[in-house]
């Protein structure tokens, strides 16, 4: 630093002030910079290049030249039928999934909030599903769900009788995402789970008392008290698992692989289809794309018109 | 004072983590200046001397001017080469404990790096790999890979590059060799071959009263009707689906085909009327019940229920033996002849070299290795067949328990359509035949709209 003139005593004082003002600033900064560094790295970069691709017909190999498509990977994307198929399955999975994994999870809760011993082992139980690897519980519902001898099919029609026929579950494309939707639900429980069961230790107990005293039932009092309380809770939650279930993967990739003949594929199994088998890369990028768009789209309006009430005139 | 020793301890800590990340962006940079290191010093060439001798006189020449042009200093290490295969357990150990170690021996300055990798991950892991420029030296690629990846520009061309290439392509049996053509360029050698033969299961022939295996189609359908006899649970036959692994020596042996010989059109092969008439047939199989449903979705353990007596038929390579075990009777034959004879498909793995390798003269050096007829026996010994026209009048093949069976089923075996759209051209066909059989669409629908699209991944811009 360029020594100044000599200054009076309070400017000395100033100054002193401001650099320890910046060392705070400077240590935040450096607190930040790992992450944000990883995250520029391993998040941003990436997402660019995917834009990137998703403009260009994309060539894999280093040096050989990609060509310039424009937007023709996403006017392919909105025509090609596969793509439709592929949405609705998204959608319908979230749409059965993440109802499923909310009530299960909230009745589990509501459980475990009133029981007074074995909560913790309880708790760990259902949470167990969530930290099992995805990769090893699909290949099990693969197996149960066989024909005609899996274990499922095995119970069904010689332990309970409760069917003639064994049913043909990844065969037929009606029934081949059932599994799919059992193991969301089945995995996804313990994670809601857990964070309603924080919710619910935050509401204060006076208000269920002078409900009591009112004479309100059970259910009243879940409906007045429990769930308004919980409401940003609730949002917080639904907006996550919407996310988790549009982003629907693994499972789809190992237990029916899209088939039969695509009728079970979903967006990011068939992107992943089309740019690793196919090494069309610009137009598995534009499918993220589409895909992230509508994600966006949704939770955005999630959050606008669920979090305060008051947005939607109530 | 205090805050500021904080401080300084806070700028170092990010440094550090900066230089880290600096360091791990920046690691493969070093390995490039290796790159002009072209010939090793002595070691390998007196080895490759001693290896070419047995083949041609002329290279030994070729090989001693390089030596004399580049009188560069040896090189500053020691060089590994990476080698990606798709072998069985057996295999491996074969190539890891027997095979390697003897390469290293005879070129200390090499070693060789095996990677195992299962088949349905292995081409998008290549793939990914040749994006991000860290392709293997070497593969042993199934032969159905090879003209997309050369397409793609990313293998080397081995007539270019070896000199002594010609030798070679003149010791191996030309169909598999034909399998690493591309416009005027082979892009690698073949390592194995093999083909789909009938294996049948002994002990369910002999409760259905089987005395042979069947030669037609005719005697096909005939011994199911005795196994369906059998049971409701019991199948003639199993495959895993429809893609062409699977129907294709269906479609060749009634005499049809996917495209045209010059692999310009499929119109009036993949939906003619022989290949109708294998479809028509495999979809008469599903219906009676005598093909495990297996084939329509959610596929078969095809293993499983041949060892569990549940499945009587199946068509396996020449590993099936050494990786199914031996507790189980069973027995080989050709497969079925309909109007277009007893026709499979042939597989098999070739082995190439990739641009990225850093390291190509070793790789090749590898490549005449594994094609010595000393590693291709070695290497038999453990399910795979060699592909030296010269080891045919040896006694190990002609004693050989079931070699022979293949080797008379490759006289007539086929490859399946050689062509850098393969993947895609595979794909639209499966989904068509799949539709087909479930009796979703009709086969003029269903193979005619993919005989129309096939016409167009045919052509190459």
């Amino acid at each position: 630093m360029v020594p100044g003139p000599p200054c009076p005593i309070d400017s000395a004082m100033n100054r002193t002030r401001i650099t320890q003002r910046n060392q705070h600033i400077l240590t935040a900064y450096l607190f930040v910079l790992p992450g944000l560094l990883l995250y520029l790295i391993f998040i941003i970069y990436p997402m660019a290049k995917a834009l990137q691709m998703s403009f260009y017909k994309w060539s894999i190999v280093p040096g050989n030249p990609s060509k310039l498509v424009g937007l023709a990977n996403y006017a392919h994307a909105l025509q090609d039928p596969v793509v439709k198929l592929s949405l609705r399955n998204t959608i319908v999975y979230t749409l059965i999934t993440v109802p499923g994994q909310m009530i299960l999870a909230l009745a589990v809760a509501l459980l475990l909030n009133n029981i007074s011993r074995g909560k913790i082992f309880f708790r760990t139980l259902y949470y167990l599903p969530v930290v099992t690897s995805w990769v090893i519980v699909s290949l099990l519902f693969k197996y149960i769900f066989q024909s005609p001898k899996g274990v499922l099919n095995h119970l069904l029609v010689n332990v309970f009788h409760l069917i003639q026929e064994p049913i043909p579950w990844l065969r037929n494309a009606s029934t081949a995402m059932i599994p799919i939707w059992g193991l969301g639900i089945w995995k996804g429980v313990g994670w809601a789970m857990v964070i309603f069961l924080a919710a619910l230790q935050t509401i204060p107990k006076e208000l269920y008392e002078a409900a009591a005293i009112d004479g309100a039932s059970s259910w009243r009092r879940l409906i007045s008290i429990t769930l308004p309380l919980m409401r940003p809770t609730l949002v917080f939650t639904l907006v996550m698992l919407m996310i988790g279930g549009f982003n629907v993967f693994i499972s789809v990739y190992l237990i029916t692989n899209g088939g039969p003949l695509q009728r079970t594929e979903v967006i990011l199994s068939y992107m992943y289809h089309q740019a690793f088998d196919f090494l069309e890369f610009g137009y598995g990028a534009a499918l993220c794309f589409v895909l992230a768009v509508v994600i966006v789209t949704i939770s955005f309006l999630q959050i606008r018109f669920l979090r305060r009430p008051e947005a939607m005139g109530l | 004072m205090n805050e500021r020793k904080r401080l300084t301890s806070l700028i170092m800590a990010g440094l550090a983590v900066l230089a880290l990340l600096v360091a791990g962006c920046a690691q493969p940079t070093p390995q490039v200046i290796e790159k002009p290191v072209v010939v090793e010093k002595e070691v390998p060439v007196t080895v490759e001397v001693k290896e070419e001798v047995i083949v041609e006189k002329e290279v030994v020449k070729t090989v001693e001017i390089e030596k004399v042009v580049t009188a560069v200093p040896p090189p500053p290490g020691p060089v590994t080469i990476s080698f990606w295969h798709i072998y069985s357990e057996a295999e491996m150990n074969m190539l890891e404990q027997t095979l390697i170690p003897k390469f290293e021996a005879a070129h200390p300055n090499v070693t060789v790096e095996s990677v195992q990798i299962p088949y349905n991950e292995f081409r998008r892991k290549l793939l990914t790999s040749i994006a991000g420029g860290s392709a293997p030296d070497l593969i042993r690629s199934d032969i159905i890979w090879v003209p997309e990846f050369a397409y793609m520009g990313a293998l080397v061309a081995l007539d270019a590059s070896m000199p002594d290439f010609d030798t070679y392509k003149e010791a191996v049996f030309p169909g598999p060799l034909a399998t690493n053509y591309l416009s005027g360029h082979y892009y690698g050698l073949p390592l194995d071959t093999n083909c789909r033969v009938l294996v049948y299961n002994s002990a369910m022939f002999e409760a259905a009263g089987i005395a042979t295996p069947p030669k037609t189609m005719d005697e096909f359908l005939a011994d199911c009707k005795n196994i369906k006899a059998l049971g409701e649970d019991k199948y003639c036959f199993a495959d895993g689906g429809t893609y062409a692994w699977a129907v294709n020596p269906w479609i060749w042996s009634f005499g049809g085909d996917v495209t045209d010989p010059d692999l310009t059109v499929a119109t009036g092969y993949l939906d003619g009327s022989k290949t109708k008439a294998a479809y028509e047939f495999l979809k008469g199989l599903v219906d009676d019940g005598y093909m495990h449903p297996g084939i329509l979705g959610g596929g078969v353990d095809t293993w499983g229920g041949f060892g569990n007596d549940e499945i009587a038929m199946i068509l396996e390579g020449p590993w099936f033996p050494t990786i199914f075990g031996t507790e189980k009777e069973y027995g080989f034959a050709l497969v079925p002849a309909g109007a277009g004879g007893p026709v499979s498909v042939v597989g098999g793995e070739d082995i190439v070299m990739f641009q990225q390798s850093q390291h190509k003269e070793e790789a090749a050096e590898f490549i005449r290795f594994m094609l010595s007829e000393e590693s291709q026996l070695a290497m038999a010994e453990v399910g795979q067949m060699p592909v030296l026209s010269a080891l045919l009048d040896t006694e190990y093949m002609k004693n050989h328990p079931y070699y022979g069976i293949f080797l008379e089923q490759l006289k007539t075996a086929r490859a399946r359509t050689p062509h850098p759209n393969f993947t895609k051209i595979e794909e639209v066909y499966n989904l068509a035949g799949g539709a087909y059989l479930r009796g979703e669409m009709s086969f003029e629908e269903a193979l005619g709209g993919a005989a129309a699209t096939i016409d167009g991944l045919l052509i190459l811009e």
